[in-house]
């Protein structure tokens, strides 16, 4: 069973990344599951049709008995959001860890071939590392694009990753279309000691297939996007790099993207 | 040393508990999980004082348990009618960011609710006490005044016991000390040969309900062998809180009828680590053959090692043998028998005095 993490910043793709990934992993004939762990719980929208999942914590909060209904989606995809407090309440983090605990004592059958985490935002708490502690996770890639504030995130995940000595497989430049997009994150990738393992350009077809309720994988596909997010799923399956990265100092990356971005 | 302070001592929930009981709450609200604070809980309950727990569980740490607090104090205003309640964070309810004060204010109760913001890992443990008086103050329940003061002694109580205290060493174990035979046998005899001894008790609170019996048994051994007896002690009966006040004057009424003149008064039951420094002062000038010690004698700076001390804390007699003293007596069941005390009890050391004493007379 292979279990993979996305982490990167907030608003940079994430969901659309990981939900494409797993589609197309499941168009491969593998049995997946897509954990969403954002207490927002939408990420796993376009893999079950537009449908927004109840989640898995509001279902145990109101009975503990309760048997969590997993959702199944595009060609078989189990979908889980696990959920959490509304904002400003209660701990995300706390919410994260519970669940993750009863998906794998209770719910992941051994015949999963891929589980894919989706991870919000940065590594903020005890909570945000659950998806990549021992037994869990033991692949995580980084979505970001170019821009500095999202390569900074980058970094402060990497300083998260080498803290718990946790591997890297790649970044994956989800593309904004800035200057020099796919050197400046391919430089910065190999500076962490890790490499770029994905560029997915940026094309109105994902923002047409998400007004639809569907990943590319299902809407599109035949478009060139969907080959390139079946191109990403088929490269992170195959990988076998994974190295604690070693993160740059903040002003040492902002004079790196000065130089690699200028015209 | 390492500087990290191994054995287990209280923490600031536990003493922002005890100063609402100070204050004369009526409920205690703690709001955490059941069984953080239970040991305590039920001292208190002996103290006339309700608690009560909004019994946090798995999914309020992921949720949010701000309904639950609402309910409790429901519920608490609906069975018990207090006037005054004090709600106590714990490291549950802390850590995740409950609102002690929307939840008060949504609960809309009758009483008047002190909330105290404080956790397990909120600094030593008078960062509970001090929280739960300024709070207090803020909203009128005590005096200003009364808060500046209570501030400046337990900071100095803070500072005392980082100095010379139970967390002036990183490891200290239970120990019991000497046996009461010993110390009372040294007591008798220094009587008998028609020797000085000066007692002094430098209490802490309701704790002198307890080490104020050293000071009875002595003076009533005096009676009946010889030998001469002096008595210091902080029981300023108009210093503090009503509550404490009141503990002073319990004692003070048992120690006249037992016919203990106090010539000396250091300060008042909350005052003990100035009043320890002033009990330094008349001790070096009252002349004695042995002194004992009662109470939180580590404020009392500079005594010889051949007094005999007395504490009701099995770890700080420990700490006292680690710093050279001898006849260390430890009287560990007063914690738990003061609780509802009005006068005086009576303890071990106290009893073997008088057996002694009546079996020579």
């Amino acid at each position: 069973m292979r279990q993979i993490a996305i982490y990167g910043k907030g608003g940079i793709g994430k969901s659309t990344v990981s939900a494409n990934m797993t589609a197309s992993m499941a168009e491969a004939g593998l049995r997946t599951w897509y954990v969403g762990c954002d207490p927002k719980a939408d990420g796993s929208m376009t893999l079950m049709g537009g449908e927004k999942l109840p989640t898995f914590l509001d279902q145990m909060r109101d009975d503990e008995s309760n048997r969590y209904k997993v959702g199944t989606g595009y060609r078989g995809v189990h979908c889980l959001e696990v959920g959490g407090p509304l904002a400003g309440v209660g701990c995300a983090g706390r919410g994260i860890i519970v669940a993750l605990q009863s998906l794998h004592r209770d719910y992941l059958k051994d015949d999963a071939d891929v589980v894919l985490y989706d991870v919000p935002g940065d590594i903020v708490c005890g909570g945000f590392a659950t998806p990549i502690r021992q037994g869990f996770a033991k692949e995580v890639y980084i979505v970001t694009s170019g821009e500095y504030l999202s390569l900074y995130a980058a970094n402060n995940i990497c300083r998260g990753l080498k803290n718990l000595g946790i591997g890297l497989g790649g970044l994956i430049c989800n593309s904004r279309d800035v200057a020099n997009e796919e050197t400046a994150v391919r430089t910065v990738a190999e500076r962490f000691g890790s490499r770029m393992i994905g560029f997915i350009p940026r094309h109105q077809v994902v923002r047409d297939c998400e007004n639809a309720g569907r990943t590319v994988i299902e809407h599109a596909p035949a478009s060139e996007q969907a080959g390139a997010y079946r191109k990403l799923a088929r490269d992170v399956l195959s990988n076998d790099m994974f190295n604690v990265p070693s993160p740059l100092d903040p002003v040492e990356l902002r004079n790196l993207l000065k130089e690699l971005t200028a015209e | 040393m390492s500087g990290d302070v191994l054995h287990p001592r209280p923490n600031p929930i536990v003493a922002a508990m005890y100063t609402l009981r100070d204050m004369d709450v009526d409920v205690i609200v703690v709001h955490g999980p059941a069984g953080c604070g239970f040991m305590v809980s039920r001292r208190l309950e002996d103290a006339g004082v309700k608690v009560v727990t909004t019994g946090m569980r798995e999914n309020d740490l992921i949720f949010g348990a701000e309904d639950k607090l609402v309910r409790t104090l429901g519920r608490v205003q609906e069975e018990m009618h207090p006037s005054l309640i004090g709600v106590v964070g714990t490291c549950a309810s802390m850590i995740i960011g409950e609102n002690l004060d929307r939840a008060i204010q949504k609960a809309g109760i009758k009483a008047k609710v002190i909330p105290v913001d404080v956790h397990g890992c909120s600094g030593p443990n008078t960062t509970g006490a001090v929280r739960a008086l300024e709070v207090a103050s803020q909203m009128g329940v005590i005096p200003q005044e009364e808060f500046f003061r209570q501030r400046e002694m337990l900071n100095q109580a803070t500072l005392l016991e980082t100095n010379r205290g139970l967390t002036s060493k990183d490891l200290l174990s239970p120990n019991y000390g000497v046996t009461k035979y010993t110390a009372a046998k040294r007591i008798f005899d220094t009587l008998k040969d028609g020797g000085r001894v000066l007692v002094v008790l430098n209490g802490k609170k309701e704790l002198a309900y307890g080490h104020a019996d050293i000071l009875r048994a002595v003076r009533e051994c005096s009676s009946r062998i010889g030998g001469k007896t002096h008595f210091i002690a902080n029981l300023d009966r108009n210093v503090g809180l009503p509550r404490i006040r009141r503990y002073a004057s319990d004692i003070t009424r048992d120690l006249v009828e037992a016919d203990v003149r106090i010539e000396h008064i250091t300060g008042g039951l909350d005052e003990y680590p100035m009043a320890g420094i002033k009990a330094a002062e008349h001790i070096s000038r009252i002349d004695h053959d042995l002194l004992i010690a009662c109470g939180i004698v580590h404020a009392i700076p500079k005594l010889d090692h051949d007094a005999i001390l007395v504490s009701d804390q099995p770890r700080e007699v420990d700490n006292y043998l680690k710093e050279g003293f001898r006849d260390v007596v430890s009287e560990p069941d007063i914690h738990a028998r003061v609780m509802s005390a009005r006068s005086i009890l009576r303890t071990e050391l106290g009893d073997t005095i008088r057996e002694m004493s009546k079996e020579a007379a």
